[in-house]
């Protein structure tokens, strides 16, 4: 063995261990941030499956005959919850507001003359076959958002398979905004946004984490490299120190924020190059209006701008109740978990599904909202954006607010955050000369 | 006339410790005044007060006439202060950091910065950055920075502070030489007595919050029959 390599080896681990901080960065927080995902995860999966169940079928019946009742008597069987309506074409359906009538986000419609060529099937007609088509609500929502549609394709092609051998065939399309986009099926779209969708949270995970850091490194280090009390004494305004610290940390971070996001699309354009060729480039995400609009990629730069600057004003005043640049990196990694939960979060769950409480929680969260706003503005929904900008905005100015008052008082030299038998407190003690 | 520094009863509470307890002094404009006394005397707390960096808990202190605590901006305006652990932007250049901190002062800065430049008397080592200086060096960039300002009232915290022999030298020498030109009040602590006997007027020894005692370093020596302020101080705390 390598001679004192055990000694060093001892002693680094005594002094990581022993540090506080780190003990809470590395073991702690995962302990409860994951945990934290799981549940939202297993959360998501079973409202969106509880949803399915619970919504309702529309079944616009415009055949006559026995096959079509068949066909309802197997849906029925298999316990979806359906309404029947005849004679309505699926545009009717839509430009009644019947969707929102009986509650349902899937229509099924069995055309005129379906029992007629079921007939001719089974009578030994093979090249004759019946279609039912299949028309789901598009929504921007969740990784499992597609699961109600998914179910409904499901039945009717066991219904296919089990009461009459392949004589049907199924047409999948989806309603964007009030209008049927014929053949896109709204369970391959959802898993299209989503990739591309997938790329902001993650952006906005890497850029507030990154920024944070700077700005928490540019009082630490003047606190490490003793230069603040120099700074704090000569004629300056404290609130322009401040201002200083934070625009610069918005420049650094903007620029690497910028480098990153060429980075990930790169890797990403690479990744699902196989995807755009089997899939994009069926669906044209631009013709369906399923992007932003200028009015809504200006909506969402404000608000990752504000939510930037929110992430910025917090780091500085947890950095000032560091002594030094890893005691601050230690601290401002106590709020990674409010910045990854919601983000990875947000990802898999439609935020319109969920109890009121969790989406009070994350509302709450000023690190959701870009993410949030990056679903609204795809469908249009820019009340929800600006609401979001204006409280992140609310939330900075009052944190600017306590960050200014902490640099005007003798706080951001005695302020120190001391994490003594497990209990976090708050002490105002410097040593004395 | 104004004193340059007036403290009365100054006291500091942090917590359960008593940093200052009641503690009262007076500088002369054009003074070199000297706070000395052991670790943990008070004496920081009582240059980091002035320079409006904390709050007293009670009692007063004023800066040519101006309150640190009410009129901690016009106090920044006349005053320079060089803590004891000071340190410079290790990706500045010195002569960078000059600029920088020129940039807050009152007055021709281009001049302040070739003054400084002078003072130091780094030369070429300005162009590099500061993290590739010795501790001495450093020292003097900073306390070269603390008087180009051309403050009325210049605070040092220990000027000389861990440096070799050559560069404490050459830092007094600095202070001395500039006080003497520029009619500068200099308020300075430290616990090296012979540093203290060197650049001061008037001293005042410092001790668990208070002043033990005050006067010239010459009439102290006399009065304590001591051979240097370092017996003196020992036998004032009762030491010896």
């Amino acid at each position: 063995m390598l001679k004192g390599f055990r000694s060093i080896f001892v002693k680094e681990l005594k002094e990581l261990i022993r540090d506080p901080k780190i003990l809470i960065g590395i073991i702690i927080i995962p302990l409860i941030m994951f945990p934290a995902l799981g549940a939202v995860l297993g959360y998501a999966q079973q409202s969106a499956i509880e949803q399915a169940q619970e919504a309702n079928l529309l079944v616009l019946n415009n055949d006559s005959g026995n096959w079509s009742q068949t066909l309802i008597t197997y849906l029925k069987a298999a316990n979806m919850s359906i309404s029947i309506l005849n004679n309505t074409s699926p545009q009717q359906a839509i430009d009644q507001g019947l969707l929102a009538q009986y509650n349902s986000t899937q229509i099924i419609e069995i055309p005129v003359g379906f029992t007629e060529n079921m007939t001719q099937y089974i009578q030994g007609n093979p090249q004759i076959k019946s279609t039912v088509n299949i028309f789901g609500e598009f929504s921007v929502g969740g990784i499992f958002s597609s699961i109600g549609s998914a179910s409904t394709s499901a039945i009717v092609y066991s219904f296919n398979r089990i009461v009459a051998p392949d004589a049907l065939s199924t047409t999948t399309s989806s309603i964007i905004k009030g209008e049927i986009q014929t053949n896109i099926d709204p369970a391959t779209l959802s898993q299209l946004l989503l990739s591309q969708s997938i790329i902001l949270p993650i952006t906005i995970m890497i850029l507030l984490t990154y920024a944070m850091q700077i700005a928490a490194t540019s009082v630490a280090m003047e606190k490490e490299e003793k230069t603040l009390e120099t700074l704090l004494t000569v004629p300056v305004d404290r609130f322009a120190i401040l201002m200083g610290k934070l625009s610069s940390s918005v420049i650094v971070s903007g620029v690497g924020a910028l480098t990153y996001l060429i980075g990930y699309s790169y890797v990403l354009g690479a990744a699902f190059s196989g995807i755009s060729t089997g899939v994009g480039s069926s669906i044209d995400l631009v013709a369906l209006g399923l992007v932003p609009s200028p009015l809504g990629y200006t909506l969402l730069g404000i608000s990752l701008f504000v939510t930037l600057l929110a992430g910025l004003a917090l780091a500085v005043i947890m950095s000032a109740f560091a002594e030094d640049v890893r005691g601050a990196t230690a601290l401002v990694g106590y709020i990674y978990p409010l910045i990854f939960i919601p983000s990875l979060a947000l990802i898999y769950l439609d935020v319109n599904t969920l109890p009121l409480a969790v989406k009070a929680v994350l509302f709450a969260i000023p690190f959701s909202q870009p993410v949030i706003a990056s679903k609204a503005v795809v469908t249009g929904d820019y009340l929800t954006a600006v609401l979001g900008i204006i409280y992140v905005t609310a939330f900075t100015i009052i944190v600017m607010y306590i960050a200014s008052r902490l640099f005007a008082t003798e706080k951001i030299l005695t302020a120190k955050l001391k994490l003594r038998r497990g209990r976090i407190g708050r002490r105002g003690v410097e040593r004395p000369e | 006339m104004n004193l340059a520094v007036n403290a009365e009863g100054l006291t500091k509470q942090f917590g359960a410790i008593r940093a200052l307890d009641k503690l009262s002094f007076k500088i002369n404009p054009g003074e070199i005044f000297g706070l000395i006394g052991p670790n943990g005397a008070g004496k920081t707390t009582t240059l980091r007060i002035i320079c409006t960096l904390i709050l007293p808990t009670s009692g007063s202190v004023s800066v040519f006439g101006l309150d640190p605590v009410s009129q901690a901006s016009e106090v920044r305006k006349i005053i320079s202060y060089l803590p004891e652990e000071a340190g410079a932007y290790p990706n500045l250049s010195g002569w960078e950091y000059l600029q920088f901190m020129s940039k807050f002062i009152q007055g021709d800065s281009k001049k302040a910065v070739a003054e400084a430049a002078e003072i130091s008397g780094l030369g070429d080592r300005l162009k590099d950055r500061a993290k590739t200086y010795s501790k001495g060096m450093k020292r003097r960039l900073l306390v070269a920075r603390a008087l180009m300002a051309k403050p009325k009232l210049a605070v040092l915290d220990e000027p000389a502070s861990g440096l070799d022999v050559l560069h404490a030298y050459h830092i007094r020498q600095i202070i001395k030489r500039y006080v003497k030109d520029q009619g500068v009040t200099v308020l300075l602590s430290s616990h090296n007595m012979l540093e203290v006997e060197y650049l001061c007027n008037r001293v005042a020894l410092v001790n668990k919050g208070k002043i033990a005692v005050e006067g010239e370093p010459q009439e102290l020596k006399k009065r304590y029959d001591s051979q240097n302020l370092e017996e003196v101080f020992a036998k004032v705390i009762g030491y010896a």
